[in-house]
């Protein structure tokens, strides 16, 4: 493990959130290398307590071993808020690996990890393509040019964070694989379907799950034996290098139904989006679900009064703010039905990459997404769409993190560099608030959270950023997307760099400074041979 | 090959604790820390078994053998420049034999099997057994009794038992094994395990096996008093990495009196045997190679003293440089002893063994400008000993025993190295960046340091960024050579007119209502003319299932809803008078059918081009077509047309070739570009040559949950991608500038009007002569209304076009309604001023309410309701135009 022992407490401050979320087991039974460190911090009071603390999480540690983790993590969240120091990541490119498994731009980004490096960052993220990798023929992995990055990564001694995609991107294009387009030309019942039939051809949809539509295996059969390919594939570098892995749960990764098939097209306002629930499997299902209520009529297709993508909650009766008929024992009926199908779907695919990796040292992550638009209306319709039944008078994250918890996972979200004041006043949207919701939602149940950006140059976006991650609850590692010629380009880094340094300054506390200098100095000293013996071996 | 004694591993070098050498060291240590460099054997250097002596004559120095050891330990070593020693590892074979006995105890009753090694190691005996009547080569496990003490099971088939030395300090290694009676074991299966080096040793590619009934099968790898002989090997596979001699093991195995009985006794009685058998083992040895540089007082030349623990002949193969380069170079003699000249580029010296010890030296003396001393051990033609992959070096000045030019330092890979500086001044950042500012830090980090790692970082986002934008199809140099503002008198090449072009749609959604919009354009053509407009844009001209004219059937039927071929004619006649060029605008994506095919789907075409489904595109099933996938996307409500088909594109140059003689077109504005390559739109235009031509590309800004992003660089790139398919013959609609201006003007966002380097955000911030810059059309505007421009603001978008680089293009609806007075005013200022389509525009404002910028140095604008005036102010500019949020200003 690298341990750079440096004098300054923010570097003591990293190793210990370091052991807050590796396996304690192995930490413990290393040697007294780690304490050396904490020995350092003037603070011994605090030290103390904290390896008693851990060492009793470390017991149970072991007896409950998927269950501890975010119960210990809180804790230590809470009381030493003061003291973390939220780690950094940042996206590597979305095409870093091109579609016949070269590396693009390898100089680029040698360069560029280089330069995050030396900026005090902690790790890249890295999305790993399921199109790219098992593009041609289902069980033919092609990890080649995925390896090649990590070890650049490895190399240039930074952590690294892997999104298994099994969703498409649009741009840069990057489909699902070829031999999946395939099967769904034949079978378009594999991807979700809107009211007017039109199929979103950017990720499977979550009604076959457990269908046998790929060559006679089921798609999470299919995802199961690519993590596990994954897994073996990077198993040199799991618990090392890559210290945590995104599951990919749905459209661009996230959990939720893909209500836009596309993004907002002309003017500024998102619209509410529609329900996918017209794929056949899921008509089946939904039939199968209104039979067994009693209420058969029920179950022969979505809403009939919901508006079109594009069109503002009012425009149709099911979203109307009183007397919507989503609030109707119909509307609850659809509602609920609607959203616990997209949780089970959540559940599965994080259980089944929670117990993949469940005998590693990584943390598992799932990312879910921010559907702020309309959310000061009473119906939430974004939230609705998307798969969360959500309004002013049920909380639908609840059961989202739930699901995170009992799979030992972190959630993901987005959408950190929002602000409210910078959304369109006519959508009605509350990033912040959302935002707020979920956290809290998360903290209740004991779930770490990680954050994203959405998208750079927002006006206000690093502030806001700022504010989400040394707010009061903690983050466990915030990823700034994405790596590109924008984000090195003069306009943007000086200020990317300028965010960097600001982000550790506020944590500064008085206890934090050195007490004694001959202490310091002699740490100094000590620091040097660790050093040289790590860059020797 | 030199056979090493085992007990050189153990040779302990003598300790020397010369206070000058402890003084280099810490020295050295210490650069180390700063520099970052590898300190590689800084613990070695403290047995460094020699120290020089005050004098030293080289040419003698052979002869002095004896005597130098005992001046040494007397001598002072002040003049000592250079002091090291290098370990060096060499891995050697070392022979030793396995032994295996069968014998009584000493009551007579009990058989043991004793198995033995005489070579130091950790040895495992990894051993099963074979019953009576076992088919195969399973092993079992023994049974409990059998058992040595110490032994562990391994998995359920066999038994690791360590052998144990017989005594302190002996090498012998053994293992007692007690058979039991009337156990019914046939064998005793066995191979040996050297934990040290994770060797395994077996028999002949088997495993060693002992047989305790004689009537056992030998298939190979038996062992004892049975024959020895006719041994085949066997594939066992389980076990590898065997290191067994080949020679036949019965050629030493002292089968005492079983020889003679073995083929004749077939009797069950046991029999007792000894045997050995070799084995080679390789081991790592380390060696040590000291070095000392000394000054001779007598001469102005340097001395080496050169000495090892490594036994047997040992050639130096050595050279010396003279700068830095490290480029080998042989020196002038005098060489010592025994020096061979090695094809000109070396020299080799063999070393003289010492008279005590097991050592060998040599002294070489050389001439004080020689800067280093270069070298390699040679202990056999396949042997040679380098230090971590690179020569030694040793310099030989004063000042260059700093580590920096050490030749340790040079045994990192260049890789490692700059890793190791990187991660240094990570550390320092580390600091820097959690800016603690306590005094304490400040000491510990210079001010240097800082900016060095900031500017490292810098340097290298300087590189990411070059990279990661040069794979963005380059445009850059486009602009810069466009910049270079052209003389009006300059001609522009075909497709972008003369560059001072002001575009005039000439039509909206609605004018093919009156059924003779040919006949109403004509009344109008002077007065468009006057407004300063010098292209117009007609309508579709093609019959077509839609009135509008978009969805055309016959493209040689020119009679639509617009007006009649004749009505056409005399109309684009008198807008050639007026001194207007004339645009036709042509669909070539599309085509709808005349017929329906066998399955009722409408994709025969009738009239003159009467085409049938090979002409339309392969991927849209709506319309069965034969031909090709499309080029480019699908419009979705007609068959696209297949332009990948060589008759479809003659039809189709021929088409427009003709639009142009009869008709008198002297362009296009090319509907729904998008949905084939630009490619073949260049085919097109090759074969027509139109004075100008702009075509449709119309897609989606980049939005953020609402909120549209501030970049529009993909955007304006697929513009630009297609413009450059079309190889710069056509311009396109700039509807990236289109897009930022609603946002801009509607949101009260000016920031966006400026680009992160400063430039227009939209495509005429990088293609400005291919730009067609609007902010309206029938589509967006209009009736239909698909975008419409923010209400009551089109003059703020007009003073941008207007007097901003790129084609302007003013929509019909906008000259007939009560904005006509300021537009034409903003047109004849674009006029007066000579604003061509690549005007420099410098942007000086680009804040919340307010945009300003200077073109050509001639005109100053603004818009939004912030604040500005040019600078200078009235002496400088004087303002020409006013209305409601902006301001143009005129150069005095």
């Amino acid at each position: 493990m690298e341990v750079s022992v440096i004098r300054s407490s923010c570097q003591a401050k990293i190793c210990k959130t370091e052991l807050g979320y590796r396996d304690l087991r192995f930490c413990f039974g290393k040697n007294h290398d780690k304490n050396k460190i904490f020995s350092r911090k003037p603070n011994s009071v605090c030290y103390e307590s904290q390896i008693t603390r851990l060492r009793k999480a470390g017991l149970r540690f072991t007896v409950k071993a998927v269950h501890c983790e975010p119960i210990l993590e809180s804790k230590s969240a809470t009381r030493f808020k003061s003291l973390d120091r939220v780690r950094l990541f940042v996206g590597l490119p979305l095409d870093a690996v091109s579609e016949c498994n070269t590396v693009n731009h390898t100089r680029a980004i040698a360069a560029g990890l280089k330069a995050l490096k030396l900026l005090g960052v902690e790790g890249v993220e890295l999305p790993v393509w399921w199109g790219v990798v098992e593009n041609q023929a289902m069980g033919k992995y092609e990890w080649s040019g995925y390896l090649t990055v990590a070890e650049m990564v490895q190399k240039a001694g930074l952590k690294l964070h892997v999104s298994l995609c099994f969703h498409a991107s649009r741009q840069p294009k990057i489909p699902l694989p070829n031999w999946v387009l395939e099967i769904g030309k034949s079978q378009s019942r594999i991807f979700f379907t809107d009211r007017s039939g039109r199929c979103y051809q950017e990720c499977l949809s979550l009604a076959v799950d457990d269908l046998s539509v790929l060559n006679g295996k089921t798609p999470i059969q299919v995802y199961q034996d690519f993590c596990e390919s994954f897994k073996s594939a990077f198993s040199p570098f799991i618990g090392r290098t890559i210290t945590g892995i995104s599951m990919g749960l749905g459209p661009d990764g996230e959990l939720r139904y893909p209500s836009h098939h596309k993004p907002a097209k002309s003017g500024t306002i998102t619209g509410v989006g529609e329900f996918q629930c017209y794929d056949i499997n899921m008509l089946n299902l939904l039939k199968q679900h209104a039979e067994a209520n009693g209420n058969p009529l029920w179950g022969l297709g979505g809403p009939h009064d919901a508006p079109t993508y594009n069109e503002s909650p009012n425009s149709n009766n099911f979203f109307t703010d009183h007397g919507g008929s989503w609030e109707s024992p119909y509307g609850d009926f659809f509602l609920s039905w609607y959203s616990s199908q997209l949780i089970s779907h959540g559940d599965r695919l994080l259980s089944l990459a929670s117990s993949i990796f469940r005998d590693t040292a990584v943390n598992v992550y799932g990312k879910v997404p921010l559907m702020h638009s309309w959310y000061k209306t009473r119906a939430r319709p974004s939230d609705l769409t998307a798969g969360f039944y959500n309004t002013a008078s049920r909380d639908g994250y609840e059961a989202v993190a739930e699901i995170f918890a009992r799979n030992s996972c972190k959630m993901i979200l987005p959408g950190m560099d929002l602000s409210d004041e910078h959304q369109p006043h006519e959508s009605l949207s509350s990033p912040e608030s959302l935002l707020v919701q979920i956290r809290t939602a998360c903290r209740k149940h004991g779930v770490d959270v990680a954050g994203q950006n959405l998208a750079y140059g927002a006006p206000g976006g690093f502030a806001q950023i700022k504010k989400n991650m040394l707010g009061e609850d903690v983050l466990d590692l915030f990823t700034f997307q994405r790596m590109g010629a924008h984000f090195f380009s003069p306009e943007h880094f000086p200020s990317f760099t300028e965010f960097v340094r600001s982000l550790s300054q506020p944590e500064l506390h008085l206890d934090d400074l050195p007490i004694k200098e001959e202490e310091a100095t002699a740490s100094v000293n000590t620091s040097s041979d660790p050093n040289i013996h790590m860059q020797a071996a | 090959m030199a056979t090493v004694a085992i007990d050189s591993l153990l040779q302990n070098p003598r300790l020397s604790v010369s206070p000058k050498a402890k003084l280099l060291l810490q020295l050295s240590r210490s650069l180390n820390c700063s520099r970052n460099r590898k300190l590689l054997f800084s613990r070695g250097a403290c047995f460094c078994s020699f120290k020089p002596r005050r004098q030293i004559h080289a040419v003698n120095a052979s002869s002095t053998d004896t005597a130098l050891i005992d001046t040494f330990d007397t001598s002072s070593s002040d003049d000592v420049l250079y002091k090291e020693t290098f370990p060096v590892k060499r891995i050697d074979k070392v022979e030793g034999k396995i032994f295996i006995r069968l014998d009584q105890s000493k009551d007579q009753r009990n058989w043991q099997l004793t198995i033995g090694c005489s070579l130091p190691g950790k040895w495992i005996l990894h051993w099963g057994v074979s019953y009576v009547g076992d088919n195969g080569s399973e092993w079992d496990q023994p049974p409990k009794e059998m058992r040595p003490p110490g032994s562990i099971p391994i998995k359920d088939y066999a038994i690791e038992t360590p052998l144990k030395k017989l005594s302190k300090g002996d090498m012998f290694h053994e293992v007692k094994i007690k058979l039991i009676p009337r156990s019914g074991i046939a064998a005793i299966h066995f191979v040996l395990k050297d934990e040290e080096t994770g060797a395994w040793y077996q028999h002949r590619g088997r495993d060693f096996k002992v047989p305790l009934v004689d009537y056992l099968e030998d298939d190979g790898n038996m062992i004892g008093p049975k024959r020895g002989f006719g041994i085949w090997a066997g594939a066992l596979g389980q076990l590898t990495n065997m290191l067994l001699k080949a020679e036949a093991s019965p050629a030493n195995s002292q089968k005492s009196s079983s020889e003679s009985n073995d083929s004749k006794n077939q009797t069950r009685q046991r029999e007792g045997f000894y045997e050995e058998q070799p084995i080679v083992k390789e081991v790592s040895i380390g060696n040590l190679v000291s070095v000392a540089v000394r000054k001779s007082p007598d001469t102005t030349k340097n001395v080496l003293y050169l000495e090892t623990d490594i036994p047997g002949d040992v050639l130096v193969h050595w050279g010396v440089c003279r700068d830095d380069s490290k480029t080998w170079e042989i020196p002038a003699a005098p060489y010592p002893p025994e020096t061979a000249v090695f094809k000109n580029k070396a020299l080799r010296t063999l070393l003289q063994p010492k008279s005590i010890g097991h050592r060998s030296r040599a002294l070489f003396t050389l001439d004080e400008e020689i800067v280093g001393f270069l070298f390699v051990l040679k202990l056999d033609d396949n042997t040679w000993l380098n230090f971590k992959g690179n020569d030694f070096y040793i310099p030989l000045t004063g000042a260059s025993s700093v580590p920096g030019q050490h030749g340790e330092s040079d045994t990192s890979s260049e890789e490692i190295s700059s890793k190791a500086y990187t991660d240094g001044i990570i550390n320092e950042i580390r600091n820097l960046v959690s800016g603690i500012n306590s005094e304490k830090s400040q000491k510990t980090k210079t001010k240097e340091a800082q900016e060095s790692i900031l500017q490292e970082i810098e340097k290298l986002a300087a590189e990411a960024y070059s990279i990661f934008r040069s794979s963005i199809p380059t445009f850059s140099e486009e602009v810069v050579l466009e910049t270079e503002a052209p003389k009006p008198s300059v001609k522009i090449p075909s497709g972008t007119g003369t560059g001072f072009e002001i575009l005039c749609q000439g039509f909206n959604w609605e004018s093919h209502k009156s059924g003779r919009w040919y006949m109403e354009l004509k009344e109008k053509a002077l007065e468009i003319s006057s407004l300063g407009f010098t292209v117009i844009w007609l309508p579709p001209p093609t019959e077509s299932v839609s009135a509008e004219g978009y969805m055309p059937t016959d493209l040689y039927n020119l009679n639509s809803r617009y007006g009649t071929i004749d009505e056409l004619k005399e109309l684009v006649k008198n807008l050639h008078d007026a001194g207007l060029k004339v645009l036709g605008d042509v669909v070539l994506n599309h085509r709808c059918a005349h017929f329906q095919n066998q399955n009722g789907v409408w994709n025969i075409f009738g009239g003159r081009l009467n085409w049938d489904d090979r002409a339309v595109v392969g991927d849209d099933p709506h319309f069965q077509g034969r031909g090709n996938k499309s080029s480019g996307d699908n419009f979705h409500a007609a068959p696209n047309i297949d332009h990948s088909q060589e008759f479809v594109r003659k039809d189709l140059k021929e088409w427009l070739v003709w639009l142009r003689d009869e008709i008198g077109y002297d362009g296009w504005r090319l509907d729904f570009v998008r949905g084939f390559w630009g490619g073949y739109v260049k085919d097109y235009l090759d074969a027509s040559t139109p004075y100008f031509a702009v075509g449709e590309y119309w897609d989606s800004l980049s939005y953020t949950y609402g909120e549209m992003d501030h970049n529009q660089d993909a955007h304006r790139q697929r513009i630009i991608d297609w413009i450059n398919a079309t190889n710069g013959t056509a311009g396109a609609f700039d509807v990236s500038t289109k897009g930022i201006l609603h946002s801009a003007l509607e949101r009260c966002e000016y920031w966006r009007l400026s680009d992160q380097k400063g430039k227009p955000p939209g495509v005429v911030g990088w293609w400005p002569s291919r730009a067609v810059t609007f902010i309206e059309n029938h589509d967006t505007g209009s009736t239909q209304g698909h975008w419409r421009f923010p209400g009551g603001k089109e003059l703020q978008g007009y003073a941008y076009i207007l007097t901003h680089p790129g084609t302007p293009a003013v929509f019909y609806d906008h000259i007939s309604s009560h904005y006509r007075s300021e537009i034409a005013a903003l047109i004849s200022l674009r006029n007066r001023n000579k604003i061509h389509c690549r005007s420099t525009v410098k942007i000086v404002k680009a804040e919340r309410d307010v945009y300003a910028a200077i073109i050509d140095e001639k005109v100053a604008m603004k818009i939004g309701p912030g604040y500005y005036e040019p600078p200078g102010g009235p002496q400088r500019w004087s303002s020409v135009l006013e209305g409601k949020d902006y301001k143009v200003w005129e150069a005095c």
